[in-house]
């Protein structure tokens, strides 16, 4: 009887002799995957932990930013576990978080969170009682403001990251300009000077108009430093007055005479605008302490040795900025809880936080580790930070945030491109954002 | 003359019990059912119960609490928003824009790439090869390539144009709002064009050969041989592409995530990333499940339509011939 396939080399290659193939190999690999023990006899499983962080340059841990790896290989060996990282680009971060926690099931141990702990807070694991106290007591007591929410410590921050001002210095010299400016004014002025020679004076990313580092965030800035808050005691929106006014005026001010990177209203990431400084196109900006190593590198910065920094201008009620809000959270549906909150004490380890600050640029949060000597010689920036802390830094996250700076930073970008004054941007962004949080508050 | 005579008797023969189960082409019915059973069952779980959960969630009020998505009945009140909501509106004309130009742009380039595709010179591999460049870049990787052309300040499209003396500025290409709505239509034309281009081609080399040369000898010139001949015999496959462009026009994504995030001020929103927006920024499941069965509703109805217009495949009579 014929049967169908062709021989090779004396063996019968047919359809059902594939099909098995293929059903052994598929069978085989589930196998290796999901029951190593079978292949490793003898050896026992370690915990697993997964974590959920960013890509570097963003704040990223030891493993998925080159730093402090052999002690992390040693805190893996030491506590029988092994980290699974899932590692993705800022802007999906907060998507992906929702996703996972909108399953419901397990996903990840440990979160990296930005502004969204609040949101996410019935997700997360209060960690009141499982932080050492000594941990607490070398961490800026304000650091906890952004990540505790309903009376409860959700989260701990593990950067000291505030919004400064960085500048060219030897752009500043050419234009006969002495040191950086102060006020709002002689930023305005200087911004304007520095324009020359197909550069420009002030670049932001004013492109992605939501979340911390969104077009929002850096108006809350000057509104802050105009005297201003976002929320009245009652939780609705106040910022519709003089000094919101005063904020987004000044913006739109230094987007019109030209001072401004045109293209900043298309930087969607802060990395897009940190570019163009770096490679001198640019002479100020406000940015993350991160930018100092980038800029200090000559593989990626053209302005090496040129770079300063200091404290964000005063406005009328003096100087003010942002916080980053970076922090680390353990998920309620985490299966090892209590290892997962031995890997936040290691990323918060001395000697982890000293290599995060000299290898990636990312301040420490220990203030033991920001008076080191060491840290302060490799990180002259992290001084400018510490004073910038001196002044208000609040990022009125609230659990619509994201929603809230959508509504705000779009009506800024329609400001900026002449669409509307800042009073009616300002009047439209208000009424949005009363909708949302009587939404909210019921 | 006995039967045992009879030439034909040997060929009688007793009729064959009637095996179980009915006759043979039943039976390959009943087989050939089971065997698409399981496809069935994935295409239900895949395809039908997503669209019926959705619909459902569109609903009903959705929000993350409590550690899952919390549902409670809402009845038309999503889609009442909709009605009220000048975000929707917005993205509404955006992608209503966006979709008839694209679809507009797409099927001429196509036709006349095609054309030229299909004649002699044309028909080499290399032109074929050429053509399929743009369609096989995955999406996200050709929104980003836009990403660097039309870049303020370092894109290779500013460089171009001062290099030729067109402008003696860059142009910020994202950032003007009418100009950035445009510029993502003109890189997704770019990724459009080829897979539209094959499918026109194809149906110009069915057309038989025959039908021109008979309208070469009736007198018809070139525009003529176009309208009567290439058009008609083009029916089917244009209203296919037809019908596929104004889908994938409508659902366009990735060159807004990647390239915009529908700035400047929402000038680039279609109705697709505020579906996303609304269902994953801000955790509103139910107001986006609507949102995103208009979507739905609007590409259904346009695809009956051009389908019930066009009439692929359907025979002409004599009166309009």
């Amino acid at each position: 009887m014929h049967r169908s396939g062709s021989r090779i080399a004396g063996s019968r290659l047919d359809r059902r002799s594939l099909l098995g193939g293929g059903a052994a190999a598929g069978a085989g690999l589930a196998a290796a995957r999901y029951a190593p023990g079978l292949w490793t006899p003898g050896a026992s499983a370690a915990t697993n932990l997964s974590v959920l962080s960013p890509l570097a340059p963003d704040p990223a841990p030891p493993g998925v930013a080159e730093f402090a790896m052999d002690d992390f290989a040693s805190w893996k060996t030491a506590n029988d576990a092994e980290v699974t990282y899932e590692a993705v680009a800022w802007p999906e971060l907060h998507d992906k978080m929702a996703t996972n926690f909108a399953s419901g099931t397990h996903v990840h141990d440990v979160y990296y969170m930005s502004g969204w702990v609040p949101e996410f807070a019935q997700f997360l694991t209060p960690l009141d009682d499982m932080l050492p106290q000594d941990l607490v007591d070398d961490l800026p007591p304000s650091s906890f403001s952004t990540v505790t929410w309903d009376g409860q410590r959700l989260g701990v921050v593990f950067t000291l990251s505030l919004l400064t001002l960085f500048y060219n210095m030897e752009h500043l010299e050419e234009a006969g300009l002495d040191g950086p400016p102060t006020t709002w004014d002689e930023l305005k002025g200087y911004a304007q000077e520095l324009t020359r020679d197909g550069r420009y004076g002030w670049v932001l990313n004013y492109g992605e108009p939501a979340g911390i580092g969104g077009t929002a965030s850096y108006w809350m800035v000057f509104l802050q430093q105009a005297g201003g808050k976002l929320y009245g005691d009652d939780g609705m929106p106040v910022f519709n007055d003089a000094p919101g006014i005063e904020a987004l005026q000044l913006m739109v001010d230094m987007y019109t005479n030209g001072s401004t990177d045109p293209g900043s209203i298309s930087y969607i990431g802060i990395n897009d605008a940190t570019n163009i400084l770096t490679a001198g196109n640019a002479s100020m900006m406000m940015n993350w302490p991160f930018m100092w190593k980038p800029a200090s590198d000559p593989a990626t910065s053209k302005i090496v040795g040129k770079l300063g920094t200091a404290v964000l201008p005063a406005g009328s009620a003096g100087s003010a900025s942002i916080d980053g809000t970076d922090a680390w959270t353990i998920a309620k549906t985490s299966v090892s809880p209590e290892l997962a909150m031995k890997l936040i004490e290691f990323y918060l380890d001395p000697a982890v936080q000293t290599r995060q600050v000299l290898d990636t640029g990312w301040l420490p949060i220990r203030l033991s580790v920001l008076e080191d000597p060491e840290v302060q010689k490799g990180a002259p920036n992290a001084a400018v930070v510490l004073e910038q802390a001196q002044h208000p830094y609040d990022s009125f996250v609230t659990p619509d945030y994201n929603e809230v700076t959508q509504a705000i930073g779009t009506e800024i970008q329609r400001a900026l491109q002449g669409e509307k004054t800042a009073e009616e941007a300002l009047q439209d962004a208000s009424d949005q954002v009363t909708e949302i949080v009587s939404q909210r508050l019921g | 003359m006995s039967v045992s005579a009879n030439p034909l008797a040997s060929r009688h023969r007793e009729p064959l019990p009637r095996p179980s189960g009915g006759n043979l082409a039943q039976r390959r019915r009943r087989t050939g059912v089971f065997l698409v059973i399981p496809a069935l069952v994935v295409m239900v779980a895949v395809i039908l119960y997503p669209i019926a959960r959705s619909i459902v969630l569109s609903f009903q009020e959705a929000k993350l609490s409590a550690g899952e998505i919390g549902t409670t009945w809402a009845g038309g009140e999503n889609y009442r928003r909709i009605s009220e909501d000048e975000t929707f509106m917005l993205a509404l004309r955006n992608s209503a824009f966006f979709t008839v130009s694209e679809v507009l742009l797409v099927l001429a380039i196509a036709l006349g790439v095609a054309l030229l595709l299909n004649t002699r010179a044309g028909r080499k591999p290399i032109y074929t090869t050429i053509l399929l460049v743009p369609w096989v870049i995955a999406p996200v990787a050709n929104a980003v390539l836009w990403k660097w052309i039309l870049h303020a300040n370092y894109g290779a499209l500013n460089a171009l144009l001062t290099a030729l003396g067109i402008t003696d500025r860059y142009v910020n290409w994202l950032g003007t709002p009418g100009l950035a709505l445009r510029m993502l239509l003109l890189a997704d034309v770019w990724k459009s064009v080829p897979f539209i281009a094959l499918i026109l081609l194809a149906g110009l080399q069915n057309i038989p050969a025959a039908l021109y040369k008979a309208a070469k000898l009736d007198g018809a010139n070139v525009w003529q041989r176009f309208r009567y001949v290439t058009l008609p015999g083009l029916r089917t496959p244009l209203a296919l592409a037809l019908v596929l462009q104004t889908i994938w026009s409508f659902k366009v994504f990735d060159l807004i995530f990647v390239l915009t995030k529908a700035g400047p001020a929402d000038a680039t929103l279609l109705l697709n990333f505020l579906a996303y927006r609304v269902s994953f920024n801000f955790l509103d499941f139910g107001y986006g499940a609507a949102i995103a069965n208009i979507i739905f509703l609007i590409m259904f109805v346009l695809a009956l339509v051009f389908i019930k217009l066009l009439k692929p495949g359907a025979p002409r009579s004599r009166a309009n011939a």
